[in-house]
């Protein structure tokens, strides 16, 4: 039974790797666009395949140890009334962005959103910190979280947001801890507080 | 969705026929002694290995409660239900939203506090204790899993053998085959609510709670704005809910005599809710479930929760929904939060934030400058002085 299972498994992996984009791609140092977000890797990073973390179209996940271990998730121009998540789960209530938030909403809204992305009633998400930051010419926020998880250790994050032309730019770098978190966060803050939108072609 | 874990592999399943038995429901007796240790059958050695690993993963979840009220509260319960059992059973609180209790074979008891917040008194806590324990003491999980284990390949069983013996099972999007596999029978689920109302009784609680939880929890489910195929205590694993409640209300009322005003008292479970409020309803905003959580809300209103407390989460589900008249209405509640003089600084705050974008930028101050005053070590200082320095 088992054998057969994991015969079919095997089988669909290679149904599915047909499709191109299941490896995970190197990304060099340097500046990386991300939809039309733009920012500076100043270190390699590995981007995980398309799909990875309930992405919405133009979100990038890259990890450096793996994504058990950390995940930096960046998520280009979310239109009002839309989840930072995507998922085919009806009943999975994602809380949508609105472009009027102000950043005590843009915090519950991340936090509602991560509780949402490990499982409800696995996880505890909490924030603190919460402080304004520029990015580029647009005004933005930054603030910490700590996500506890019922059978995982526990995780930190570090998220940078702003809202431009009624458009949510998020990036959170979400970490085990300890060790993990604190590997990569000198560079990680770094950043996502350099990140900005791209300049408008032509 | 979930990427902590990788869930379980659902498997569609034989239906499990339920089990026949003589007596009537209502006179079932216990039918081990206390201290009672499973003989292990054969061939499940593995599943017990699983058990106990799933128990250490308990002990050292990041979820588990830490607060020694809390701990007290649910062990001095499980305890003086179990009476002559006591010795029996490991309790484990989590901070889990949902309303569940469940217990292993093993004797190893967990109670989530979605499961506090949604209870009124210590006597419907004690209600659910006494249900599990009568699943327990009757052999139900045991039974469960080994029909399950009759009907299944041997390889398939550990994949969610655990989520059987445990009673807890995978994420939100688990599937229906899963769940089918994990329901007691009806005429066990009628058994415990028997013999769970005789525990409750016996030790000296109001057995009018047993089915007063239900008919809450019953409540809530039917304000839900989405709702939701989820494992639990009263949905998809324990069958006919309302049928089972009304059964419950008949034969508690024939036995007991009708509801006494005042048999039981709110001031135990009324102190505990108000001193661990703010971190219980801060799990269950992030739900995002708006219903539920005003359902909620309006139960802990009438129970007589600090007034300041559950206004300002009146106002955090408000501002927080976002329909039409929503900030209106929040505004109002963290109004009723401040005056009360019970409330958390983060209600003059939150005021603070919804004046700011209704352009009141002088009443936003006032308030953002009151919540600094009052929570001077403020993690979001930063943020607020930004408003006020912007302001000027």
């Amino acid at each position: 039974m088992r054998i057969r299972r994991n015969a079919t498994l095997l089988a669909v992996l290679l149904v599915v790797s047909g499709c191109a984009s299941i490896s995970y791609t190197l990304v060099a140092p340097g500046t990386v666009n991300v939809g039309d977000l733009q920012v500076s890797a100043a270190q390699s990073w590995n981007k995980a395949p398309a799909g990875t973390t309930a992405s919405r179209k133009d979100t990038q996940v890259w990890t450096r140890d793996g994504l058990l271990l950390d995940r930096l998730i960046m998520i280009p121009a979310v239109p009002d009334g839309e989840p930072v998540f995507r998922t085919n789960d009806k009943e999975a209530a994602l809380p949508p962005f609105r472009a009027d938030m102000l950043p005590n909403e843009i915090e519950e809204l991340t936090e509602s959103s991560i509780t949402k992305l490990f499982g409800e009633g696995e996880a505890s998400v909490e924030t603190s910190n919460l402080r304004p930051q520029r990015f580029g010419d647009d005004r933005g926020v930054l603030f910490n979280m700590h996500i506890k998880v019922t059978d995982s250790p526990d995780y930190k994050g570090l998220a940078g947001a702003f809202i431009a032309d009624g458009k949510l730019y998020l990036m959170m770098y979400i970490a085990a801890d300890p060790y993990y978190f604190d590997k990569n966060l000198a560079e990680v803050e770094t950043l996502i507080a350099g990140a900005r939108r791209a300049p408008a072609a032509g | 969705m979930s990427f902590a874990r990788l869930g379980f592999i659902a498997v569609t399943l034989a239906a499990a026929s339920s089990l026949a038995s003589a007596q009537a429901p209502q006179d079932v007796d216990h039918k081990i002694p206390p201290g009672y240790e499973p003989e292990q059958g054969p061939d499940e050695k593995g599943i017990w290995m699983e058990v106990e690993e799933y128990e250490k993963t308990v002990r050292q979840s990041a979820l588990l409660v830490t607060d020694a009220d809390i701990n007290n509260y649910v062990d001095s319960i499980v305890c003086r239900v179990a009476g002559a059992y006591c010795q029996d059973f490991r309790v484990y609180a989590i901070r889990n939203p949902g309303f569940n209790a469940s217990m292993t074979a093993t004797g190893m008891m967990q109670v989530w506090t979605g499961l506090l917040l949604r209870t009124e008194t210590t006597d419907e806590v004690a209600a659910v204790i006494g249900h599990e324990i009568a699943h327990y003491t009757r052999l139900h999980t045991l039974e469960r899993l080994r029909r399950l284990k009759k009907n299944m390949a041997a390889g398939s069983i550990l994949d969610f053998g655990i989520a059987v013996l445990t009673g807890v099972s995978a994420p939100v999007a688990t599937a229906t085959a899963m769940l089918n596999a994990l329901a007691f029978s009806r005429e066990q689920e009628s058994e415990a609510d028997f013999l769970g109302a005789r525990l409750v009784a016996a030790a000296g609680y109001d057995p009018h709670a047993a089915y007063r939880v239900w008919e809450n929890v019953i409540a809530e489910e039917k304000a839900a704005a989405v709702k939701r195929r989820e494992p639990g205590i009263f949905s998809q694993t324990h069958p006919d809910s309302e049928q089972r409640a009304a059964e419950l209300r008949q034969w508690i009322n024939d036995t007991w005599g009708p509801p006494v005003d005042g048999a039981t008292s709110r001031d135990e479970h009324l102190e505990m809710l108000n001193g661990h409020y703010l971190v219980l309803m801060e799990d269950q905003l992030d739900t995002n479930r708006f219903g539920r959580t005003e359902e909620l809300l309006q139960r802990h209103r009438d129970m007589g929760i600090e007034p300041g407390l559950v206004e300002y989460f009146y106002g955090e589900m408000y501002r927080q929904r976002g329909e039409a008249d929503d900030a209106a209405l929040a505004l109002a509640a963290y109004h009723k939060s401040v005056d009360s003089g019970t409330g958390p600084p983060e209600a003059h705050r939150n005021i603070g934030y919804l004046e700011l974008k209704a352009g009141d930028a002088a009443g936003a101050q006032e308030h953002f400058r009151k919540y600094l005053e009052l929570n001077p070590d403020a993690t979001d200082r930063a943020m607020i002085e930004f408003y006020l320095e912007e302001e000027q």
